[in-house]
């Protein structure tokens, strides 16, 4: 029970409702976690107190819609119910400032105090939404406040972890840095221009389209353009976020995020000097131990992803020392020490400072943390999917190194495999393996990017000082303990985590897995019938691989070995087989000068008689490897009366043998000369990748078919083009990488299998 | 002399019976009390093959002998059964080839010069050139198939097809155009089992599906008790009108040959014989050939059942007028295959093969193991089923042999679309048949490739009417349990468990019957 002497001395007589009473209070970031929270507290306990909301309209929502929908969420309802209507509360005591921290509007005048809680809540913002947000927008606002009169107090909530990578106890004061604070905002702000710059040198560019065309040559140049400027715009990003990180660590903070609050406070104890100012410091701020009820979190903050994270037995272990403090502190506390310092503001000449914080006092250590997590989920287990509740993994905090150890292992062993199922034999196992594989993969990357952040965090030995918090708290009324309360002491720390905090974060990923329950279990959309319809349609489809298992070098076999000698054969398949490694490179790289390559084979045959050796002997092979699916759906489109087209990069005469399924055939025409003999060259340019895509739009305009709705049926990467370019795709039997994409975009993907009776060899 | 068929009463003292089922077999333990059915020994065999044709040729029933029907400029077609008999492939030299040769050096003899000989695959595959040599022998075959001159029946060519007219029954008769115009037509039959010969040689062999819808359809199928008695089937009824009105039009000149059963060489004879009297020798080679079986792959084990050729012995050949050959050829067949049954039992068990009349060098998909267990075995009766009526059928397949994509396109259709929503031959007929057999995708198939005609499967269905009619269950031993389900019916692991199932339609201690077949049996059921 604090002392009311001391109460009598700081705050004087009455409590912090009768002191808030009349006055008019700008509050900014009301939409985020704590600036909500402390617009319920103020709207429940502070009823003759007058609220403006600086609140950014967003798209076409404006600002005052914007807090009608806040003001409509549960917290708010007892509030408002109380004051007659959300109608009601705007009009009696909330207004509405629309208006951005970049360009802050004029603020009305008589305001008393202000309380700025927006800013970023992103550990790793680009460089330059670090400076604007905390740095730029901190002094724009201060600039409004100045313009309506010294007499406002300013409150500005920080973060304890201003403090960077210093270590050991942090006074309740400026944080202490020499750092030019117009200088590193100038630099910051420029970033974005530089590092768009760098980004179009032909050095990072080369490296970006090489990888591009790597992966993507076969569907094309123009698909591994786009991916390779997808790529760069996503190397700004990291780039952009990679300086502003290095920059705050060779200053001494753990990244952006930190270091730019920091040169706001500077911004912010500048105005201290002529104007009452405040900075409010809470550490890591979880969800609410009491107000507005137990548990109450708005999105996911610093630590939850963890705890989900190591709720589905995925986060193996942390890189924390067992002993290490984690700071954590409730949201109500937060707000509440917010209430308490805008009832005494302080004098100008000096920033007042609070660190709201829990080290100091109740000190929740990792191993704390850890064990109750785990007996949170040993008593209420993640239950999704078949397999029962999840493993949970036992920590030893082994130490931030052989942490990383084991991540680097794993991330190597992960790029390996995944190098590994890019490059085997397509199949339905090996889709499945590629598919556990990413969703390892992103595991990893999820880990990855979560101990990166939150290794300076884990490793942080601070004990941060709050003995201006506590004379806060011992100055407050008796009366208002229960609604302005922020003891710490109080926070029973295996209470809180178990019977709060992890319900409370748990509990909408419960509700999500209850959803996805009732839902059939089927993640790829399956094959639906064919519609038919009044407007011409066409249904595209791939051969090689799709409509039959082969491929270019087997058919060529086929063609040459049925009229050799066995040893002739021999002989052929020793030199096919020699070639074949310098095939496969070809054919990864680029598909036409595979096929072309291919195609040299058949200098010399004479075309009638391929047509003949088909009639005669391929026939056979072809049908019987037909995959009994595809012919049904062709035939099926045929019934809908839907046009059918085959594209393929085999040469024509393998055509043949299918042809009555097809309305037309754009197949690769090998060229011969006036006998009748092959070249060895093709007619024209074999259709694969873009191509086909570029003559399915010619032929569909010609025709007058429209492609978005007409279907389209591959089975590999080189034929994403093909795909991309109809309404209806489907991945038959799809490679490795074309099943991630159609994945990704929900395409359809089917497995239209020869059937395994199909012989393997030429037919006698 | 050869032992006729018995029925054993299994005791204690009854080892393991040899089941077939798919490509392989096992060695059972039926419960004490079950019947187990067997054919009678192989009938010695006619020592002299070529002796015997000339006599049925020179000496025809009720015909003239054959080289009085032959003259110079007279147009001859010989028709012939197509691979589908006999099972499994017969060593060479095929009868077939024998009787053509025999026959076209007496039409050479009375200098016939327009021959065209063909099979008589009706809605069958087209058998490859291959698959012909083998029928006709090497030097036919060289003769006759590079000028075209012998070529496989094709259903679907409107042009080769010659509408006769309508039997009193209002049954379309239309056959093969060059077969119905020419001066004679000599048939050459092998009548493998009781249903094959007679009226269903040409009416059904040569015939277009316009006429074989007449007789192949679900109603006629559930009322042929059975098809393996000609006397009873409402489809030999049909054919045999055919038959006679095809008489009236065109000279046939029928030659039967019937076979011995001899179906297993060496050294797989060890099949052939009664379980207790194998030898140690034959009780090695069972063990080599379970072994071996046991560890080789699918498509090995498939290879080496489809290689197997019979050493069949000939045990008769008659020609002449279709009707009374056939009176003699079917009195031959009982002699090889009939065995007396006293009564019906509650379940009926056979093993179903590697091999059946439509997989010859092709793989048994699940609707021929259908048809081949409730279509020919369990037809196999003379007098009433094996299996009473509410009874159950158990038959030993698994069901895994997947469809020939090749032979097989439109049973894979039928197995993914129509049985998927249908098991009912009635409705499957009314809803489907149509468009299945004018579907001009399978047309193409049938005609240009290797593929059975596209009503095909549906005829599969057809003849294991009468037995999905006549049994309340039936269970398949060892089969995949989805394809089991999908064909309506269940699948079991064990007999016992299968037992265990059908006790709900007969009872806990029902009786039992085995129908050790292959060799070929017909059950006499009194």
């Amino acid at each position: 029970m604090p002392d009311t002497s001391e109460r009598d001395d700081d705050l004087g007589a009455g409590r912090i409702a009768e002191r808030l009473a009349g006055r008019h209070l700008l509050l900014t970031g009301v939409t985020g976690f704590v600036g909500e929270a402390l617009l319920e507290l103020l709207l429940s306990e502070t009823p003759a107190t007058t609220l403006t909301l600086l609140v950014r309209p967003r798209g076409s929502t404006s600002g005052a819609d914007r807090v009608r929908a806040l003001l409509g969420k549960p917290i708010f309802a007892r509030a408002v119910d109380d004051a007659g209507g959300i109608d009601a509360v705007l009009a009696a005591r909330v207004r509405v400032l629309e208006g951005d921290l970049g360009a802050v509007p004029a603020l009305p005048a008589g305001l008393d105090a202000v309380v700025h809680c927006a800013g970023d809540v992103s550990f790793d913002p680009p460089v330059d939404e670090g400076f604007r947000t905390n740095v730029l927008g901190t002094r724009g606002l201060l600039e409004r406040i100045t313009e309506v009169g010294p007499h406002v107090h300013y409150v500005h909530v920080s973060t304890a972890y201003v403090a960077g990578r210093r270590r050991g106890a942090i006074p309740e004061g400026p944080v202490e840095h020499t750092v030019d604070v117009d200088a590193e905002t100038e630099w910051g702000m420029a970033q974005r221009r530089v590092v768009e710059h760098a980004s179009r040198s032909a050095d990072v560019l080369t490296k970006l389209r090489s990888k591009a065309e790597r992966q993507h040559g076969r569907a094309g140049l123009l698909t591994a353009a786009a991916a390779a400027e997808a790529d760069r715009r996503a190397w700004v990003d990291r780039e952009l976020v990679r300086v502003g990180t290095e920059r705050a660590r060779s200053l001494g903070w753990t990244d952006c995020y930190t270091f730019t609050k920091a040169l706001g406070e500077r911004v912010v104890e500048e105005r201290a000097r002529t104007a009452p100012t405040t900075i409010v410091r809470p550490s890591i701020i979880e969800s609410a131990l009491r107000r507005p009820h137990p548990g109450w979190i708005e999105g996911f903050k610093m630590a939850e992803p963890l705890i989900l994270a190591y709720g589905r037995g995925e986060l193996p272990e942390f890189p924390a020392a067992g002993d290490t403090i984690v700071d954590i502190v409730p949201v109500d506390h937060v707000v509440a020490a917010i209430a308490a310092v805008l009832a005494s503001p302080p004098q100008a000449g000096a920033a007042a400072y609070f660190h709201v914080v829990s080290g100091a006092r109740n000190p929740l250590t990792f191993r704390q943390l850890y064990g109750a997590v785990r007996a949170y989920f040993d008593e209420h287990p993640f239950t999704h999917g078949d397999r029962g509740a999840a493993r949970l993994p036992e920590w030893r905090f082994p130490g931030a190194q052989s942490v990383e150890r084991l991540l680097a292992t794993s991330e190597r062993a992960h790029k390996l495999a995944d190098y590994v199922v890019g490059h085997a034999p397509r199949g339905d196992r090996t889709r499945a393996i590629a598919r556990n594989l990413d969703r390892q993969g992103r595991r990893l990357e999820f880990l990855r990017r979560y101990l990166d952040l939150y290794r300076e965090y884990a490793e942080a030995e601070l004990r941060f000082d709050d003995a201006h918090t506590r004379g806060l708290l011992a100055a407050l009324h008796p009366d208002d303990g229960a609604a302005f309360g922020f003891d710490i002491d109080e926070v029973d720390w295996d209470h809180y985590l178990r019977e709060v905090h992890c319900p409370a974060v748990t509990a909408p990923i419960r509700a999500l897995d209850d959803v996805r329950r009732s839902r059939p279990p089927s993640a790829t959309p399956v094959l639906r019938p064919v519609r038919t319809r009044e407007e011409p349609t066409a249904a595209f489809f791939d051969m090689d691989g799709t409509l039959l298992s082969s491929n270019v070098i087997e058919t060529y076999l086929w063609m040459r070995l049925h009229d050799l000698s066995p040893a002739e054969r021999v002989g052929e398949l020793g030199r096919i087989a020699a070639r074949l490694p310098g095939l496969v490179r070809a054919e990864r790289r680029e598909r036409s000068a595979f096929l072309r390559s291919i195609y040299r084979e058949y200098t010399g045959a004479r075309l009638s008689d391929l047509d003949t050796v088909v009639d005669e002997v391929l026939t056979d092979l072809v049908l019987s490897r037909l995959a009994p699916g595809a012919v049904r759906r062709i035939r099926e489109h045929r019934a809908a009366g839907h046009t059918t087209v085959l594209i393929t990069g085999a040469i024509r005469p393998l055509t043949r043998p299918i042809a009555p399924l097809f309305d037309h055939i754009e197949a690769a025409d090998l060229a011969a000369d006036a006998r009748g003999i092959c070249t060895g060259f093709l007619a024209s340019s074999p259709l694969v990748g873009e191509s086909r895509a570029a003559w399915m739009r010619h032929w569909a305009a010609e025709e007058g078919f429209d492609l978005a709705r007409s279907y389209g049926y591959a089975d590999s990467h080189s034929d994403l083009p093909l795909l991309s370019a109809v309404g209806q795709p489907v991945a038959v039997s799809p490679d490795v990488f074309l099943a991630r994409h159609a994945r990704r975009q929900h395409w359809t993907i089917v497995d239209w299998a020869s059937p395994d009776t199909a012989p393997r060899g030429i037919p006698r | 002399m050869s032992r006729p068929g018995f029925v054993l009463e299994v005791d204690d003292r009854t080892p393991p019976l040899v089941v077939h089922e798919g490509l392989g077999f096992r060695l059972e333990d039926f419960p004490p009390g079950t019947r187990v059915i067997y054919p009678p020994e192989s009938l010695p065999a006619i020592d002299d093959v070529d002796a015997a044709i000339r006599e049925a040729l020179l000496n025809p029933v009720d015909a003239d002998p054959l080289p009085t029907k032959l003259f110079a400029g007279m147009r001859l077609t010989i028709a012939f059964d197509d691979i589908s008999l006999p099972l499994p492939p017969m060593r060479a030299p095929d009868i077939r080839q024998r009787i053509i040769e025999a026959v076209l050096t007496m039409a050479a003899d009375a200098g016939v010069d327009d021959v065209k000989i063909i099979a008589a695959n009706a809605l069958h595959r087209r058998m490859t050139p291959a698959e012909l040599k083998q029928i006709v022998g090497e030097r036919v075959f060289r003769s006759f198939h590079p000028q075209g001159d012998l070529y496989n029946h094709d259903a679907e060519d409107r042009d080769d097809l010659l509408h006769i007219g309508m039997t009193d029954k209002g049954e379309d008769v239309e056959i093969n155009r060059r077969a119905a115009e020419s001066d004679l037509l000599v048939y050459v039959n092998v009548n493998l089992v009781a249903m094959d010969g007679g009226h269903k040689s040409v009416p059904i062999g040569l015939a277009s599906y316009k006429s074989l819808r007449q007789h192949h359809n679900p109603a006629t199928m559930v009322a042929s008790h059975s098809f393996m008695d000609h006397t009873k089937s409402h489809l030999h009824h049909s054919a045999w009108r055919m038959g006679r009105l095809l008489k009236d039009h065109l000279d046939i000149f029928q030659i039967e040959t019937t076979l011995n059963n001899d179906v297993f060489g060496a050294p797989y004879d060890f099949l052939l014989k009664r379980e207790w009297e194998w030898s140690v020798r034959d009780q090695a080679s069972m063990l080599a050939v379970r072994r071996g079986l046991g560890a080789a792959p699918r498509r090995l084990r498939h290879k080496l059942f489809h290689d197997l050729r019979s050493p069949y012995g000939l045990t008769g050949i008659n020609a002449g007028d279709t009707e009374a050959v056939h009176e003699r050829t079917i009195a031959m067949v009982h002699r090889q295959q009939l065995t007396e049954v006293q009564g019906q039992t509650d379940v009926l068990v056979m093993g179903v093969p590697y091999l059946g009349p439509y997989n010859v060098n092709s793989s048994m998909n699940p609707i021929l193991a259908t048809c081949m267990g409730l279509g020919y075995y369990f037809n196999s009766y003379r007098g009433q089923p094996v299996v009473r009526r509410g009874g159950a059928v158990i038959l030993y397949h698994p069901l895994d042999e997947g469809f020939n994509q090749l032979h097989h396109p439109s049973y894979v259709d039928f197995y993914e679309e129509i049985l998927a929503e249908s098991t009912d031959p009635a409705v499957i007929a009314e809803k489907y048949e149509q468009q299945f057999a004018t579907d001009p995708w399978y047309v193409h198939l049938y005609r240009t490739s290797h593929a059975y005609h596209g009503v095909h499967p549906f005829y599969m269905w057809y003849w294991a009417a009468h037995a999905m009619d006549h049994v309340e269950e039936v269970i398949w031993v060892g089969a995949d349990r989805r394809v089991a389900q999908r064909l309506g019916f269940r699948a079991a692991s064990t007999l016992s468990d299968a037992l265990e199932m059908a006790s709900g339609a007969v009872g806990t201690s029902p009786t039992i019957s085995y129908l050790h077949n292959p060799p070929h049996l017909i059950a006499d059921v009194r």
